[in-house]
């Protein structure tokens, strides 16, 4: 038999992907021997424009428009990172405030995530399903910061919006609502014979390449690696809140479900720790002086760990914003997985990554 | 695996979980980020407004017929562009007469047409601006 | 956040005497443009379940210069080399342009000096 191999391209515009990107695979019969891609179709050059045109307070707005999904972590980041230039302490409430918004939209983002590996799979029950009952956590945040999409809660000093206790009672209700229907997705995900023969042994990645091509986020954790950069950092109390690392050994696509289903759960519980025991105080301090220096911030957006180095030079214009967001860097373990799969299996296992191509490409 | 057929089979009879969006209206939370409104009234001038919105949406510019405002020694009219506006509230924060001179509701904008040529007068006024 | 100069010959042995793939994480490359035509060139790396420590290589380099690649010590510093490469038209070893900018659009945007 000849070793004829056969090139074949997915995206940049595929019915399995939500943004473009696209990736060239050279393919012996069914199976993919080299992965090559191109991730730079939505560049916008938002790291130029935050140094040219925007002065520092109102970057914060201008980050979080990087992507749709991790918005939160994205002004977040920035936010503490400028907090750290200038010596602004910010108050308990507006830490745990913080915290509530951030394990939200993780919750969502998961859902999302895992809403469309079961499109991919051809599951679009499943999929109508779970984006039906993302509309409860999407109300919640709605409710709490004024907007569906773009919070613009954050800002250097605190919380733009104080949590009310009608606020507070429905976030009460509708997670608690949230929690018994994702427990109801993981008797789907670990025993529904369509997403089994998906999902189960695909696109694994070992926990030796998993630390060999610094995987990060629910890709590393399915692996068995210990990495959040919740367990991290020590600017947001995260351990006070119930914060639990999850980790899962098999690698496979199906792990990775499962540690998104696990890590909904442990939010859930913290947000519902938030909203029960929160204190008493003000939610904004005000901020003094320009950034001067240079500080580097890391959070655990929904896909991974996402940083931001500032440097400023006591001026209101900074002199730099590095952007590393985790798509970006998980791009050498999604191409070392595709490798020795099955061509057909390819939507599946991109959806299974959950790729933000908006940030990766900023 | 016979849970989720169940699961598929009462979901036949469950009313649709999305609305009939023109006809039925969404209901709108009053908290909702909407239009930023003004008070000529209240208005001191003092443009700090103006300065702290991220995209720039508030222009004060010089105008022929200023209102009768005693504060308004510039003879300075507020101008406000609310495709351009990100509904962040940080003019309202920065205002000094919040719910008075300058408040956000919770309305929506209206469509822009062409006949309204939202970009073209707003590039006159921006244009006024750095000349001044 | 700890910072350790090293300079564009030694930073290859630097990186390989330091680096253990299982103990410490590799961040990101990141560059720094900073006043005459210099660029700050920085290796960002983090330990593993440790509390916040971040320690970061940087050399200081002329745009011309050839800036050497770590890409067969750490096999994911590739992506970040290719945005070095984009971003601030600088030359690597080994890693081509065209991440995310094509040939018409503005060639080496965060430099402080034009190519």
């Amino acid at each position: 038999m000849s070793k004829k191999t056969i090139n074949i391209p997915i995206g940049s515009q595929h019915i399995a992907l939500l943004e473009p990107v696209r990736f060239k695979f050279e393919c012996e019969n069914e199976k993919i021997i080299t992965v090559d891609s191109d991730v730079g179709f939505v560049h916008r050059g938002i790291e130029r424009a935050c140094t040219t045109k925007f002065k520092f307070d109102g970057i914060g707005y201008v980050v979080a428009r990087v992507c749709g999904l991790c918005a939160i972590t994205h002004s977040l980041s920035y936010t503490v990172a400028i907090e750290k230039l200038l010596g602004t302490e910010i108050s308990v409430k507006a830490k745990y405030l913080r915290i509530l918004l951030l394990e939200l939209d993780r919750i969502h983002s998961h859902m999302l995530c895992l809403s469309h590996t079961c499109e991919s799979a051809g599951f679009e029950a499943m999929f109508m399903r779970i984006m039906g009952d993302r509309e409860l956590v999407m109300e919640i945040q709605e409710l709490l910061t004024g907007n569906r999409i773009q919070f613009d809660y954050i800002s250097i000093g605190g919380v733009n919006r104080d949590l009310s206790s009608e606020i507070a009672q429905k976030i009460r209700q509708n997670l608690y609502e949230v929690k018994q229907r994702a427990l109801g997705y993981r008797e789907e995900f670990t025993n529904n014979w369509s997403l089994s023969l998906k999902f189960k042994g695909i696109g694994a990645l070992s926990l030796d390449d998993a630390y060999r091509f610094n995987a990060i986020g629910p890709l590393a954790r399915a692996s068995g690696l210990h990495v959040d950069v919740r367990n991290e950092i020590n600017y947001l109390p995260f351990s006070e809140v119930g914060f639990v690392m999850q980790t899962h050994k098999a690698g496979d696509i199906n792990a990775r479900n499962l540690i998104r289903l696990d890590e909904i759960q442990n939010s859930i519980k913290m947000c519902e720790n938030i909203v029960n025991g929160l204190p008493e105080g003000d939610i904004f301090t005000k901020p003094k002086g320009k950034p001067n220096g240079e500080a580097l911030v890391r959070f655990e957006a929904p896909r991974g760990e996402l940083m931001y180095y500032v440097k400023g030079n006591a001026t209101a214009m900074l002199e730099r914003v590095r952007i590393k967001t985790p798509t970006f860097s998980s791009i050498p373990a999604f191409s070392h997985i595709f490798v020795g799969e099955d061509y057909a299996d390819v939507p599946a296992i991109l959806a299974s990554f959950d790729p933000c191509l908006s940030c990766t490409a900023k | 695996m016979i849970q989720s057929l169940i699961k598929a089979f009462t979901n036949l009879f469950k009313k649709p979980q999305t609305i009939d969006y023109p006809l039925t209206p969404i209901a709108k939370d009053k908290e909702y980020r909407g239009l930023i409104e003004y008070g000529e009234e209240s208005c001191i001038y003092c443009l700090k407004c103006e300065k702290a919105c991220p995209p720039g949406a508030i222009l004060f510019v010089k105008t022929e017929n200023p209102s009768a405002n005693e504060k308004n020694k510039k003879a300075l009219e507020y101008n406000y562009n609310p495709y351009l506006c990100i509904y962040c509230g940080e003019c309202v924060r920065a205002c000094p007469k919040p719910e008075e001179a300058l408040w956000q509701s919770n309305k929506k904008p209206s469509v822009a047409t062409k006949e309204d040529k939202v970009n073209d007068n707003w590039f006159v006024l921006e244009r006024l601006k750095k000349e001044s | 956040m700890r910072k350790i100069e090293v300079t564009l010959e030694n930073v290859r042995e630097e990186i390989q005497s330091f680096y253990e793939y299982n103990k410490w994480h590799f961040l990101t490359i990141n560059g720094v443009a900073l006043a005459d035509n210099i660029l700050e060139v920085q290796w960002i790396f983090s330990k593993y379940e440790a509390m916040d420590e971040v320690i970061i290589f940087f050399a200081h380099a002329k745009y011309a210069d050839l800036i050497p690649s770590v890409a067969d010590i750490i096999p994911s510093a590739i992506i970040s080399q290719r945005e070095l490469v984009d971003m601030f038209g600088v030359v690597v070893e080994g890693s081509e342009k065209g991440l995310y900018l094509d040939e018409d659009s503005l060639q080496a945007p965060l430099s402080g000096c034009r190519i």
